[in-house]
C-alpha cells in the first residue's frame, strides 16, 4: 500500500513537472478551476442547488480543494453570501453544494460565481485560486407568468420563534399594494419598484390551519396570499429504554414529545438504529418499538432512536448488555399445596431467561389485606415455599414475581393464589358468666357466654357443651349441647350447688372448658351502693381486695339499663387487680349504669362485693317535681314534694333549688337573690340536701302575694324552668276573729238555747205579768155591788197637761250592765218631786193644737209606770203591741192607783220604744235623732183643757 | 293577479288532467322543501361562522369579499333577475337539484379536512341535511312529474387540490364554497316561495295538476 502511495505522489509530481513545463512554455498559469457549474432553485424549500466539475485533473486522482462560492443579489456587485466549500475531489466528478436563501428566492434575481484551489499538503505549490467561473444568473420572476401579483414563499412551514422574510412581486407599477399578517397591516422594505420585502421575527404558533399573509392591489380585484404553517417546537423523546422478556424480542419504549400542532404538514418519523450490527428499522407506532433480537447471542447493543420531521431531526442514544435488562415473565403455573392448619407450600414455575440464568423470586403472604410474610427465593426453573406460622382456617394469598437475580432490571407481574387454612380445635375456654334468680324454690340460673374470637375459635364453632355437676353428689353429671351461635342458655336447678363447665366445639375438637359454680346462696347480699363518676373513656371502677382466696373478679353491668333485656356485660379480671376502666360505646349520657362487682372464689363461686352507680355524663334533670303546699298561715307555708323520683333523673339530684317570688324588694333570710331565664328577679333557696322532700318557707308578710318554683339541680345543673306556682298569705286578725267570733256565736245560741228552754222560768223571774184590771175579780165585784158607772179609766183619756224636759246626757252609752234596772227611765208629765230623778234621755213637747182625730193614733205608748210597783218594763218593739200592752199592762183602774200617785207619767206616742227604753240590748244602739224631737200630741178643746178631768172609757173601748 | 289568471288559462290545453279528487299535490312537498332551506340557512350561519374562524383572518372578517378565484366549479347562484323569473318549474328545480349535489361534494371534501372533532361533527350534521334537502327537492320534482337530471360521468366534482394549488387559494375555495352554499339557500328558499305560490290551490279548492313539459 506504501509503495503504492510512493509510486502515485512520484506519478503526480512527474505529471506536475511536465504540467509547470507546459506552462512555462505556454505562458499560462495551470489552475484546477471549476467547471460546468449549474444552478438550480429549490422553490419549496429556498434554496439553490449547485453542480459543478474540475476537469483538469488526472484520472484516478483525488485531490483536496477549496472553492469560494459568491452569490449576489439583484445585481452582482451586490454580495451577500461568500463560501469557502472544501471536499475531496476526482477528476470528472459532479460536486454539489446547496444553499438556502433568507429571501424567497422569486424575491429578486441572484448570481453565482465560485473558483477553486487546491488545499492538499501533498502539492503545496498549487495553493493559489484559481479564475472565477461567469456569473451564472438565476431569476425565477421571469418565469412567474402574468398574475398581476404574486406573494413568496409559497405556504411555508417553519418553527414556532423563526424569523421569516416575505416578499410580494407585483407586475403593475401603478398599483399600490398593501399586505396584511393575520389581518393586520404589515410594512415592509422596497427591494426594488416591483418587490416590498417583510420581515417576521419570531413568528409564534397561531392556528392548526396556519397564519394568513395576503397581499391586495387598491385597484383591481387582485388578492393573492400565503399560508404560513407554523409548528410547535419538536421535542426531543424521553425516557427511551430497552428491555426484553423472553430474550427474543427486545421492546423499546420512549416518550414523545408534543404534537407540532398542524394538521398534516408534519408527520414525525422514528427510527431505530443498532450501531454494532448495523440494522435499522422504522418504527410504526408513535411511542415504542419492537427489535428482533438475533439468534447470535449478541450481548450489547447500541441504540439510536432518530425522531424526525419535516424541519428538525432529534436523536437519543442507549448502550446496555441484553441480560440486563432482562424483565422476567409472570410465573406460571402457581399453586398452593398440603394447606393444613398452620402450614402451606405454594409451587410455582418461571418461564427461561437463558441457560444459566436465576431468578429471584419474592413471595408475599396476605392476611386481612396485609402482608404478613415476606420471602425471597432463588428459583431455576421450577418455584417452591413453605409458609408456615399460620393461623387456623383464615383465608390467605399469597403471590409471587420474579426477577434477574445477576442484573435486577424489573421485577415481574405478581402471580396471586388464595387460600384458606384448615381448621383447629378451639384454643380459648368461652368467657363465660351467670345470673341467679331464685324462682319458686328452684335455682334458674342464666349461663352467658361471648363468642370466640376468630384466633380463639380456629374454626367455625358448631356447638356449646354445658356440663352440670351437682356438688352435693359429685357422681351426677349433666350434659346439655346447645348449637351456636348461640350465646347463653337458662337452667332450672334445685336449690343445690352446682359447678357448671362450658366448652366451644367445632368440627375439629373441644376447647378448654370454663367453669362456673353456683350455691344455694345466690350471694345478692346487701352492700352499699357507691356512686362513681363517669368520663367519655368510661368508668374508673376500684374495690378493695379481698383478703381471702380470690381467683379473680368480675364486674357486671348492664348495657341498656331500663330494658328488660338488659344486655349484661361482664368483664373477667386477674385475682391481683383491684380497678379497672369499663368503656363500651352503648354507654349514653343521661342514664344510670349500675355495676357489681363479684370475687371469684376457689371454688368458682361467685360473690358480691361491691355495688357501683354512675353516670358516663351527668345532664340536668329532665322534669320537676309535684309540688304540694300546706299550712299556710300569714307567714310561712310547706312545700313537700315526696312523689318525686330523684333516681330516674339522667344525674344525681345533689339538691332542690326553690324560687321565690314576692314584692319585697329584699330576700328573706336562708334565700339570695337570683336571676331567672326571663330576667326576672326572685329570691332562691337552695336545699342541699336530696333526700329533704318538705321545704318551710317562712318570715312571710301576711296578706301578700308569692309564686314559688321548685326544682332539682344535678352537677350540671338545674331542670328545666316551669311556671311559678301562686299563694297568698291570709290577714293576721282573720284567725283571731275566728277565734273570738265562733265561741262568741256558740255562747249566745248556747243562751239563746238556754232562754227558750227556761222562758217560763225567765219570764217569771226577769218579767212577770202584769195584772189586768179588766180581768180582775175585784172589778166584777165592784161593778155588781157599789156603782155600775164605775169604770176602769182608759189611758187615751188622760190628757196631759204638763211636759217635763229631760235633757239627754249627749254621748252616753251605757252597756246593759251599767243601766241602771231600778230606775225607771221615762218621761214624766206630771213632774213630781218624787219621780223625778234627774233628767231624762228624750224631749218632749206638749201641743195643745192638737184635736181629738189626731189622738186617735195608738202610736204614743202611755206608760204610767209606777217606779215602785213596775221597774222593770218590757219592749215595745211595734207600735201595733203598743196599745194592747198598754190596755194590758200598763192601764190601770183609778181605783187601783194610790193617792198621791195618782199623776200619769206621759210617754210621748211616737216615740220610738227606744225613746226611753234604756233596757235595750247594747248591739242596738239608741237613734240619737230619736231624741229632741217635737211630738205631736192631740188637740184638746179649750173648755177641756184647764180642769183636769178623768173620763171613763167604756170597756169596749180599750182594745182596739 | 289577473296575469296569473291568464297564464293557467294559457297554460290548461296543456294539463293533462284536471283532477278534483282531493290530491294534495306537490303542495306540501314544496313547502317542506321551503321550509328544509330556511332552516339549513339558520344551520349554515353557525357552521360557517366556526369554520371561517378556523381558517382565520380574514376570511373571518365581515366585510372580506375576495375574487372568485379557482372556485370557477362551484355552481353559482348568482342570476339575472330576468333570467331567474322566466326560469320554468322543471329548470328551477334542476338547478337547485344539481347545485346542490355538486355542492354537498365539495363539503365533504371540507369535512375531510376539518381538523377539531366539533367541527367535523357540526360538517357531518350538516351534509346529512344538505342530503335532506336534496331528497326533498328530488321528491318534489317527482310529484311534478319530472326527471332527476343524471351526472355526467367524469364531471363528479372532486377536493383534491394538485401542488400548484397553494393552501391559501384552497382556503378562498372554502369560503366561496359556504359563501355560494348561502346564496344557493337564500335562492331557493324564493324558488320553492314561488313554487309555492304557483302550486297553492285556488280558494275554491280546485287542485290544478300542473304538468308543463317543454315549457
Amino acid at each position: 500500500m506504501a509503495l503504492f502511495s510512493a509510486f502515485q505522489t512520484t506519478f503526480l509530481l512527474a505529471l506536475l513537472s511536465l504540467k509547470t513545463y507546459q506552462s512555462e512554455v505556454l505562458s499560462e498559469p495551470l489552475s484546477l478551476a471549476p467547471e460546468s457549474l449549474e444552478v438550480s432553485i429549490d422553490s419549496a424549500r429556498q434554496c439553490l442547488h449547485l453542480q459543478w466539475s474540475v476537469h483538469n485533473l488526472a484520472y484516478h486522482q483525488e485531490l483536496k480543494m477549496v472553492f469560494q462560492i459568491e452569490i449576489s443579489r439583484i445585481k452582482t456587485s451586490n454580495v451577500i453570501w461568500v463560501e469557502n466549500y472544501s471536499t475531496t475531489v476526482k477528476r470528472n466528478q459532479v460536486l454539489r453544494w446547496s444553499w438556502e436563501s433568507k429571501l424567497p428566492l422569486e424575491c429578486a434575481k441572484h448570481s453565482v460565481r465560485m473558483r477553486g484551489a487546491v488545499d492538499d499538503a501533498q502539492v503545496p505549490e498549487l495553493r493559489f485560486w484559481s479564475n472565477w467561473t461567469s456569473w451564472e444568473e438565476v431569476d425565477v420572476q421571469s418565469s412567474l407568468g402574468h398574475d398581476p401579483l404574486f406573494v413568496f414563499p409559497k405556504d411555508k412551514l417553519v418553527e414556532e420563534g423563526s424569523n421569516v422574510t416575505i416578499c410580494y412581486v407585483s407586475r403593475s407599477h401603478q398599483n399600490n399594494i398593501s399586505c396584511y399578517l393575520e389581518g393586520v397591516r404589515m410594512h415592509g422594505e422596497q427591494l426594488d419598484p416591483n418587490v416590498c420585502v417583510f420581515h417576521l421575527k419570531n413568528v409564534p404558533f397561531i392556528r392548526e390551519t396556519g397564519t394568513n399573509i395576503y397581499c391586495k392591489a387598491d385597484r383591481g380585484d387582485v388578492i393573492k396570499g400565503i399560508v404560513l404553517f407554523v409548528s410547535k417546537v419538536f421535542e426531543e423523546t424521553k425516557d427511551f429504554s430497552c428491555e426484553t422478556r423472553d430474550l427474543k424480542t427486545l421492546n423499546c419504549t420512549w416518550a414523545p414529545g408534543s404534537d407540532a400542532g398542524l394538521l398534516t404538514q408534519l408527520s414525525q418519523s422514528y427510527t431505530l438504529f443498532e450501531s454494532f450490527s448495523g440494522k435499522k428499522t422504522l418504527c410504526k407506532h408513535k411511542s415504542w418499538c419492537n427489535w428482533q433480537v438475533p439468534p447470535d447471542s449478541q450481548e450489547m447493543y447500541n441504540f439510536t432512536l432518530t425522531a424526525e420531521n419535516y424541519l428538525r431531526k432529534r436523536s437519543v442514544h442507549l448502550l446496555f448488555n441484553l441480560t440486563h435488562r432482562v424483565h422476567p415473565m409472570a410465573p406460571f403455573n402457581v399453586f398452593v399445596k398440603n394447606v393444613s392448619a398452620t402450614n402451606a407450600t405454594m409451587t410455582w414455575k418461571v418461564h427461561s431467561v437463558g441457560n444459566y440464568s436465576t431468578l429471584l423470586c419474592q413471595i408475599e403472604l396476605y392476611g386481612e389485606g396485609k402482608v404478613i410474610q415476606k420471602q425471597n427465593v432463588s428459583v431455576k426453573v421450577n418455584g417452591k415455599h413453605l409458609m408456615k406460622k399460620l393461623e387456623p382456617s383464615t383465608e390467605y394469598a399469597a403471590q409471587v414475581r420474579c426477577a434477574n437475580a445477576n442484573h435486577f432490571w424489573k421485577w415481574s407481574e405478581w402471580t396471586r393464589r388464595n387460600f384458606t387454612t384448615a381448621e383447629a380445635a378451639p384454643s380459648e375456654a368461652p368467657d363465660v358468666w351467670r345470673n341467679v334468680k331464685s324462682v319458686q324454690g328452684h335455682c334458674v340460673v342464666t349461663l352467658f357466654w361471648k363468642p370466640l374470637s376468630k384466633l380463639q375459635a380456629n374454626g367455625k364453632i358448631l356447638f356449646y357443651n354445658v356440663v352440670l355437676e351437682n356438688l352435693d353428689r359429685p357422681s351426677t353429671l349433666k350434659l346439655l349441647s346447645i348449637p351456636a351461635p348461640a350465646n347463653g342458655t337458662e337452667l332450672t336447678l334445685d336449690q343445690c350447688s352446682y359447678q357448671i363447665r362450658v366448652t366451644a366445639n367445632n368440627s375439629v375438637g373441644t376447647s378448654p372448658a370454663s367453669v362456673i359454680a353456683v350455691s344455694g346462696d345466690p350471694g345478692n347480699k346487701e352492700v352499699e351502693e357507691e356512686r362513681v363518676r363517669g368520663t367519655e373513656d368510661g368508668f374508673c371502677l376500684s374495690w378493695k381486695p379481698q383478703p381471702g382466696d380470690v381467683t379473680g373478679y368480675v364486674v357486671e353491668w348492664c348495657e341498656r339499663p331500663g330494658d328488660p333485656l338488659c344486655d349484661l356485660q361482664w368483664k373477667n379480671l386477674g385475682p391481683d387487680t383491684t380497678s379497672t376502666v369499663v368503656s363500651s360505646d352503648a354507654f349514653r349520657p343521661g342514664v344510670r349504669y349500675n355495676f357489681r362487682i363479684y370475687g371469684i372464689s376457689t371454688e368458682r363461686i361467685p360473690y358480691l362485693l361491691e355495688k357501683k352507680t354512675g353516670y358516663s355524663q351527668e345532664l340536668v334533670p329532665s322534669d320537676n317535681p309535684q309540688v304540694l303546699m300546706s299550712n299556710l298561715t300569714s307567714y310561712s307555708f310547706t312545700l313537700s314534694w315526696k312523689d318525686y323520683a330523684a333516681e330516674s333523673q339522667p344525674g344525681f339530684v345533689r339538691g332542690y333549688s326553690l324560687y321565690l317570688k314576692s314584692k319585697a324588694a329584699r330576700c328573706l333570710p336562708g334565700s339570695e337573690k337570683a336571676v331567672l331565664s326571663d330576667d326576672s328577679i326572685c329570691c332562691k333557696y337552695k336545699i342541699d340536701n336530696p333526700k329533704q322532700k318538705t321545704f318551710v318557707v317562712e318570715n312571710l308578710q301576711p296578706a301578700s302575694f308569692y309564686e314559688f318554683f321548685l326544682t332539682p339541680y344535678t352537677s350540671v345543673g338545674e331542670g328545666p324552668q316551669g311556671a311559678f306556682t301562686k299563694v297568698t298569705t291570709p290577714d293576721e286578725y282573720s284567725h283571731i276573729l275566728i277565734r273570738v267570733i265562733l265561741p262568741m256565736i256558740f255562747s249566745i245560741l248556747l243562751i239563746m238555747i238556754l232562754c227558750y228552754l227556761k222562758s217560763q222560768w225567765m219570764k217569771e223571774k226577769c218579767y212577770p205579768d202584769i195584772p189586768d184590771p179588766y180581768k180582775s175579780s175585784v172589778l166584777s165585784l165592784i161593778k155588781s155591788k157599789e156603782n155600775p158607772r164605775l169604770t176602769i179609766m182608759n189611758v187615751k183619756d188622760c190628757i196631759p197637761d204638763a211636759i217635763e224636759v229631760i235633757n239627754k246626757q249627749e254621748g252616753t252609752r251605757k252597756s246593759l250592765t251599767e243601766t241602771e234596772p231600778t230606775k225607771p227611765t221615762y218621761l214624766y208629765l206630771l213632774p213630781t218631786e218624787k219621780s223625778h230623778s234627774g233628767p231624762g234621755p228624750c224631749i218632749c213637747f206638749e201641743n195643745f193644737t192638737y184635736n181629738q182625730a189626731a189622738s186617735d193614733s195608738a202610736s204614743c205608748g202611755h206608760v204610767p209606770v209606777t217606779p215602785k210597783a213596775q221597774p222593770q218594763l218590757g219592749l215595745l218593739t211595734s207600735s201595733e203591741n203598743g196599745p194592747k200592752a198598754l190596755g194590758k199592762n200598763y192601764v190601770n183602774s183609778l181605783g187601783e192607783i194610790p193617792a198621791g200617785e195618782t199623776n200619769l207619767n206621759y210617754v210621748s206616742q211616737l216615740a220610738s220604744p227606744m225613746c226611753g227604753d234604756k233596757s235595750s240590748l247594747p248591739t242596738n244602739p239608741p237613734e240619737p235623732a230619736l231624741c229632741s224631737e217635737y211630738k205631736t200630741q192631740m188637740a184638746i178643746p179649750m173648755g177641756l183643757a184647764s180642769p183636769p178631768s178623768i173620763t171613763l172609757l167604756d170597756e169596749g173601748e180599750h182594745d182596739h | 293577479m289577473l296575469a296569473c289568471l291568464c297564464a293557467v288559462l294559457w297554460h290548461l290545453p296543456a294539463v293533462p288532467a284536471l283532477n278534483r279528487t282531493g290530491d294534495p299535490g306537490p303542495g306540501p312537498s314544496i313547502q317542506k322543501t321551503y321550509d328544509l332551506t330556511r332552516y339549513l340557512e339558520h344551520q349554515l350561519r353557525s357552521l360557517a361562522g366556526t369554520y371561517l374562524n378556523y381558517l382565520g383572518p380574514p376570511f373571518n372578517e365581515p366585510d372580506f369579499n375576495p375574487p372568485r378565484l379557482g372556485a370557477e366549479t362551484l355552481p353559482r347562484a348568482t342570476v339575472n333577475l330576468d333570467v331567474w323569473r322566466s326560469l320554468n318549474d322543471k329548470l328551477r328545480l334542476t338547478q337547485n337539484y344539481e347545485a346542490y349535489s355538486h355542492l354537498l361534494c365539495y363539503l365533504r371534501g371540507l369535512d375531510r379536512q376539518a381538523a377539531t372533532a366539533e367541527l367535523r361533527r357540526s360538517l357531518a350534521h350538516f351534509c346529512t341535511s344538505l342530503q335532506g334537502l336534496l331528497g326533498s327537492i328530488a321528491g318534489v320534482m317527482a310529484a311534478l312529474g319530472y326527471p332527476l337530471p343524471q351526472p355526467l360521468p367524469g364531471t363528479e366534482p372532486t377536493r383534491a387540490p394538485g401542488p400548484a394549488h397553494s393552501d391559501f387559494l384552497q382556503k378562498m375555495d372554502d369560503f366561496w364554497l359556504l359563501k355560494e352554499l348561502q346564496t344557493w339557500l337564500w335562492r331557493s328558499a324564493k324558488d320553492f316561495n314561488r313554487l309555492k305560490k304557483k302550486t297553492q290551490p285556488p280558494p275554491a279548492a280546485v287542485t290544478l295538476h300542473l304538468e308543463a313539459h317543454g315549457f
